[in-house]
């Protein structure tokens, strides 16, 4: 049961760094702030809840899942509030949000 | 195995970090570049995390969730508005 | 080549590259930020390196509030918003980046090549460790057997909010770049982070004898908490120090010079920390002053005040 258990938390990780990666991508090819910022948030935090998973699962520990949930939910708090003051930031700023014409 | 998957995928989220900071150069606003802060946060927690269990350091937790904590000062310090134009 | 030898590769170059960039960069504002990038490889090359005590002071200070420091600064020097390059002496810092970078190489080759000496300090400390009833080495060495040195560190800090002060004179307390409480979701942010900030720090603060902690890393996090209030204007500069602000002040350094100089009077040597609730009295008064120094230092205040108040 305990080469199950690793590879089920290892998967968990592995899909947890693919959506950072998928964060990044964001990141560096959407076209504007507000895109950008939704695709990195998003991605990441969902990558987090992946990774707290899986290594909860390799712990196996109780004590470990907990402090892992808490951490993740912490993140979610901070990167939460980070991404919506930096939007009004940039919205207040004159930003403007890219339309789909200006991509061709 | 474990051991091996779990650092490759700190080399992974790494490389994230390094591919982050292309947006530092590109980024025309100065929001752009608080992006990639946001981007080393989020990343660094999970590289603490993993690292805790591929060292199995479970002190790094902590590190984990501190630095969660204080994740915010940062862009609310980039955020802020001078306090003279509000009332005190 | 495993792949802990690609990580610390990796990390290495990260860090020069990253390094390099701060200096050469080109705009400030884009060099405050590889620098607070540059804080946060440094708190992962402590975790692996297997330093957890130096990851969670430089979590705390260097990403957070260093960063948050210098992009107030930045405000304040009214930078606007477009890049402004910045202007740069290459010859001077040529040589400068050569003989820093010939000193760090001779020192570590140096400590490569000194073998290991059988009756070296640490492995005293260790030998030592369990008679103070502590079990972590760095708390030991901090408070037990090198006690006069963090006694004098809180003096300098005590010395460093002293000078601040001087320089800010009369004036009053300076425009806090803050965030209103009343914007979205910052309330909230409070209300969820701010409690589990003095959680943290006080778990660290008891949990600094036995695992890694200590008084330093409960006082950055303490410090991040009011740091957040301050930005968040629940805490508000003002132009005075009161007198429970003078007293949290110097209520590390006093401990130590107390409970030090107290065993002395006993009939100890002086210094003697006599059983760990010695060590859980200093390290207390130590994280409420160093917590209270540094946030007024960020505040740039000589003291604190409520909201409404």
């Amino acid at each position: 049961m305990n080469g199950a258990m690793e590879t089920v938390g290892l998967v968990l990780v592995i899909a947890g760094c693919v959506f950072y990666a998928a964060g990044t991508i964001g990141l560096l090819r959407f076209p504007d702030v507000y895109s950008r910022l939704h695709a990195l948030t998003k991605a990441d935090n969902q990558g987090l809840l992946l990774v707290c998973l899986g290594l909860a699962v390799l712990a196996g520990s109780v004590q470990v899942a907990f402090l892992l949930i808490v951490v993740w939910s912490v993140g979610l708090v901070a990167a939460a509030v980070s991404a919506h003051l930096i939007a009004r930031h940039a919205r207040h700023a004159g930003e403007p949000h890219a339309s789909r014409e200006t991509e061709r | 195995m474990t051991a091996t998957v779990l650092g490759l995928a700190v080399v992974f989220l790494l490389l994230n970090l390094l591919a982050g900071l292309w947006r530092i150069g590109a980024g025309p606003t100065a929001a752009d570049r608080m992006l990639a802060v946001l981007l080393f946060g989020s990343t660094t927690v999970a590289l603490l995390l993993i690292m805790a269990q591929w060292l199995g350091d479970a002190s790094l937790r902590t590190v984990a969730l501190l630095f969660v904590v204080l994740a915010t000062i940062v862009t609310l310090a980039f955020v802020g508005t001078p306090s003279d134009q509000e009332r005190s | 080549m495993t792949v802990g030898v690609v990580v610390d590769m990796m990390l290495g170059l990260a860090l020069v590259a990253l390094s390099l960039r701060v200096v050469t960069g080109g705009s400030l504002f884009r060099d405050i930020v590889l620098f607070i990038l540059f804080g946060l490889l440094v708190a992962l090359s402590w975790a692996r390196l297997g330093a957890p005590d130096l990851a969670l002071a430089e979590a705390a200070i260097g990403a957070g509030l260093t960063g948050a420091l210098m992009l107030m600064a930045y405000r304040s020097i009214g930078a606007d918003t477009e890049e402004r390059p910045v202007r740069r002496r290459p010859g001077v810092a040529l040589v400068v980046a050569v003989l820093t970078g010939s000193l760090v190489a001779v020192i570590g080759l140096a400590a490569l090549g000194i073998e290991r000496v059988p009756d070296a300090a640490g492995d005293a400390v260790l030998e030592a460790l369990p008679g103070t009833g502590l079990g972590n080495a760095v708390t030991g060495v901090l408070l037990v057997f090198r006690g006069l040195d963090t006694m004098l560190e809180m003096a300098v800090l005590l010395v460093a909010l002293l000078g601040a002060w001087t320089v800010l004179g009369d004036a009053r307390p300076g425009r806090v770049h803050r965030v209103d409480r009343r914007t979205p979701l910052v309330g909230s942010l409070l209300t969820v982070v701010a409690p589990i900030t003095l959680l943290v720090a006080v778990h660290l603060l008891l949990a600094g004898t036995d695992a890694p902690g200590g008084a330093f890393q409960a006082g950055a996090v303490l410090t991040g908490c009011g740091v957040l209030m301050v930005l968040t204007g629940t805490l508000r500069p003002t132009a005075v120090a009161g007198f429970a602000t003078r007293l949290l002040v110097v209520a590390g350094l006093a401990a130590f010079v107390l409970v030090g100089a107290g065993a002395g009077f006993v009939g100890h040597a002086p210094m003697t920390l006599t059983g760990t609730w010695a060590v859980y009295l200093i390290e207390t008064a130590m994280m409420l002053s160093i917590a209270l120094t540094m946030t007024l230092l960020f505040a740039r205040a000589r003291g604190l005040r409520g909201e409404g108040s």
